[in-house]
């Protein structure tokens, strides 16, 4: 049966899913840092797609003193792979530093105000980080050196997959990995879980919720890093607005797996991704943002806790 | 009575929230191996008076003193360190760890994982449904159950004073019975108690001092059984 819908949808299914898979763990890794956040402060992060950009910048910027890019962002073919190495590490305590500040600066003075306050706020740092961008890079798309080659590695195939696809899979999946075990075996994840589901009874276990919140700033800050350089690294180019539009379908992502919940933010972040690509494909690249807005909005009305949602509740 | 200092000294304390001071000028002791108790009507201040004491509400005047030492302004996530552990009103249960998840969360601030597990095993035998509950999330327990492991998580950090929040508060009566017992129980083996309570019966039943709280204020305090045939307790309290 299954062979019968591939043969009616044709041949370029397969290059779809696999450009949906890898556009959604991408979405997955900026996803991530939005649930971790609402789950322990119950806030929308709306500034998370826009620090999500500035690591891209940074990034870029990164590339550029190394002597891997050009001005305008094209490659110069020398130092690739030292570029490549010193983004992944430095993009993420770029971001985490950021995230991190904006919580103790903005964030933290509101933390018992109404949440309306950090909300807001959290939009006004989203405006803020976007003109940072357009001050440091400029209003033009720029290219994001191609220091990771879109060679096929797999000719004579149906589906062509290249290197910079491995590359996304090969960095995002372990950092996942990594971060699940972090959560659900260190002290500090084991905090985090606490922290979110009770503070007050967290801070009677001893736990220093102050520091939990920083961390998770951290944690979702350091994912952005990351994303934004996989992101870079793929898609070949950055731009200050690259942050909104990632940023919407990464929330998408969030709520549609169960905002709050980790597994929820990967497997929305996966299905998002296969949504836009399939949609693209098959429905037009018009039909790409309305889709995904669609499922937004039913997701919100008939099932506002997502897929993964919290199903045990609190007994009072 | 014990000529040693007291193990808590809570002297003239003021706490309260936006404009409204909840307490005034508050001062109670708890002694080394006594059970004291606040008994009171709802919005009287009892839970407001464990909160300042565990760190968690921030106080605005008075001292608090634990085991010499003063606490005052001291964290809440500090105040474990020092042996001051409790369990909250409403039980507050992390829903979605397990049974056993729960009780590790309560030694949060201790690194001998050989003691913490022979204290989860002690939990067990003081509560023994929590061993066959011991892989189910904490939200699915029933109320008593979880009042059992909030009691049992607040032992876990080994504390020189308990602070128990209302253990009876939507109970059936023969598992406020039990619950009681555990507390004697505990008492007995020397563990220091301040229980908070509007079942005032049970409380004074079980307590050896006992301070009556109305509005934010102490209006009596004495031994529990004196307290507990005073015929204006009596006709406030124990709805007589």
């Amino acid at each position: 049966m299954f062979e019968s819908i591939a043969a009616a949808l044709g041949p370029e299914i397969y290059q779809y899913l696999l450009a949906g898979l890898v556009t959604g763990l991408l979405y997955a890794l900026i996803a991530l840092g939005y649930t971790m956040v609402y789950g322990i402060i119950e806030l929308i992060n709306f500034a998370h797609g826009d620090l999500f950009m500035l690591g891209a910048f940074f990034s870029l910027q990164l590339a550029i003193w190394v002597g891997a890019a050009g001005a305008k962002g094209q490659a110069t073919g020398e130092f690739a792979v030292l570029a490549v190495a010193i983004m992944l590490v430095a993009a993420p305590v770029f971001c985490a530093a950021l995230n991190v500040t904006v919580d103790r600066v903005v964030y933290k003075p509101l933390r018992n105000a109404p949440k309306l306050a950090p909300l807001v706020s959290a939009i006004g740092v989203s405006f803020i980080f976007m003109n940072i961008g357009v001050f440091w890079m400029g209003t033009y798309d720029l290219n994001f050196p191609e220091l990771i080659p879109p060679t096929n590695l797999t000719p004579g195939y149906r589906v062509e997959f290249t290197y910079q696809h491995l590359m996304v899979i090969v960095v995002t999946l372990p950092v996942m990995v990594a971060l699940t075990l972090f959560v659900r075996y260190t002290a500090l994840g084991k905090a985090m879980r606490a922290t979110a589901q009770n503070p007050t009874a967290a801070q009677l276990m001893g736990i220093n919720v102050d520091r939990v919140i920083a961390a998770t700033f951290a944690i979702g800050g350091a994912l952005a890093g990351v994303a934004a350089v996989v992101y870079g690294l793929y898609v070949n180019s950055a731009g200050y607005q690259m942050g909104f539009q990632t940023g919407l379908f990464a929330f998408t992502a969030a709520v549609l797996g169960g905002i709050g919940n980790i597994p929820g933010a990967v497997l929305g972040g996966i299905l998002i991704g296969l949504i836009e690509k399939l949609g693209t494909g098959y429905v037009g690249d018009q039909w790409r943002q309305p889709l995904i807005f669609a499922i937004l909005i039913v997701i919100l009305i008939f099932r506002p806790n997502g897929i993964l949602g919290a199903r045990t509740r609190e007994k009072v | 009575m014990s000529t040693a200092p007291p193990l808590l000294v809570v002297d003239n304390l003021e706490a309260g929230y936006g404009q409204i001071n909840v307490l005034h000028r508050l001062s109670l002791t708890v002694n080394q191996g006594e059970i004291v108790t606040i008994i009171g009507a709802n919005g009287a201040g009892k839970t407001t008076t464990l909160m300042c004491i565990s760190g968690v509400v921030k106080t605005r005047a008075g001292n608090i003193t634990f085991d010499g030492q003063s606490i005052t302004g001291v964290p809440a996530h500090s105040v474990v360190r020092l042996g001051l552990s409790q369990s909250p009103e409403g039980r507050k249960i992390f829903p979605r760890l397990t049974v056993r998840e729960n009780l590790e969360m309560g030694a949060f601030t201790r690194r001998d994982h050989d003691g913490m597990r022979a204290d989860i095993q002690k939990a067990y035998t003081m509560f023994p449904i929590l061993e066959k509950r011991q892989s189910q999330p904490g939200g699915l327990l029933s109320g008593g159950e979880q009042q059992m492991l909030a009691i049992a998580r607040a032992l876990m950090s080994r504390p020189k004073l308990l602070l128990l929040d209302e253990p009876s508060l939507g109970l059936a009566p023969q598992i406020v019975v039990q619950i009681f017992d555990v507390i004697r129980e505990l008492n007995k083996q020397g563990m220091s108690v301040l229980l908070v309570e509007q079942n005032a019966r049970m409380a004074l039943k079980v307590a050896h001092r006992g301070y009556v709280l109305e509005t934010g204020r102490i209006t009596f305090t004495d031994k529990a059984d004196v307290l507990l045939h005073d015929p204006r307790i009596r006709q406030a309290y124990l709805g007589e």
